[in-house]
């Protein structure tokens, strides 16, 4: 019986470059894996927002009208919802002047419980040093 | 013992219009709040979903599980008891 704990870490922005969508969904997809494995074995996402990547956690993101996109603000909503430890760095947030409020922390609107969390670079690079697979994108 | 879509679930599940991997990780959240030998009723219309995921988790961990497709309908009821 083995967990293996895998580290997404977001630095890019969003729709610039595909990173942070596919990022997300394998974070997501991988909580089906376990049908495929040995009786005990999982997997454990957890996604880690840095730098410009925090920018995929905003609220109100206008990507169909902009872009013809879905929005990376429902992926993240997505991740909560599937209960996925959602960190956001908030040296990051801080830097480019956002709010907590400007974020999307929860996803209440759609069934979620888990909520986003906003915390210390230190916090987001001992996950890095907890997970089996680390992941930069 | 009747089958289970002829008994009264105990609670019912909407993910039509969702697609894989939502329908089985959602089915998986809401069978971790039901207590063992309650029925979960699963309305799902996404085919990888109904036919091989949540099939193959339900087995794999030993619950009981009958699907019914509604081919009027274009949807599948899934009936799952938790064991």
């Amino acid at each position: 019986m083995a967990i293996k704990k895998l580290g997404f870490v977001i630095r890019t922005l969003p729709y610039k470059i595909e990173g942070s969508r596919l990022a997300m969904t394998h974070a997501i997809s991988s909580q089906t894996v376990e049908i495929y494995l040995e009786d005990g074995d999982n997997v454990e996402p957890v996604v880690c927002f840095i730098g410009d990547g925090v920018l995929n956690c905003l609220k109100n993101q206008q990507a169909m009208k902009h872009y013809g996109l879905t929005s990376l603000g429902q992926h993240v909503k997505n991740s909560l919802l599937l209960d996925l430890n959602v960190l956001i760095c908030k040296e990051d947030i801080d830097r480019l002047g956002i709010k907590e409020d400007a974020l999307i922390m929860d996803a209440e609107d759609i069934g979620g419980e888990t909520k986003a969390k906003i915390v210390p670079y230190s916090e987001i690079q001992k996950a890095m040093e907890s997970v089996d697979h680390l992941l930069f994108c | 013992m009747a089958d289970l879509k002829t008994q009264t679930p105990t609670e019912t599940l909407d993910v039509l219009g969702r697609v894989c991997p939502y329908p089985l990780v959602l089915t998986k959240k809401q069978l971790e709040k039901m207590t063992e030998g309650a029925i979960l009723k699963i309305l799902c219309d996404a085919p990888a979903s109904a036919e091989d995921s949540i099939p193959r988790f339900a087995e794999k961990k030993g619950y009981g599980i009958e699907v019914v497709k509604l081919e009027d309908k274009g949807y599948w009821e899934i009936f799952i008891e938790k064991k």
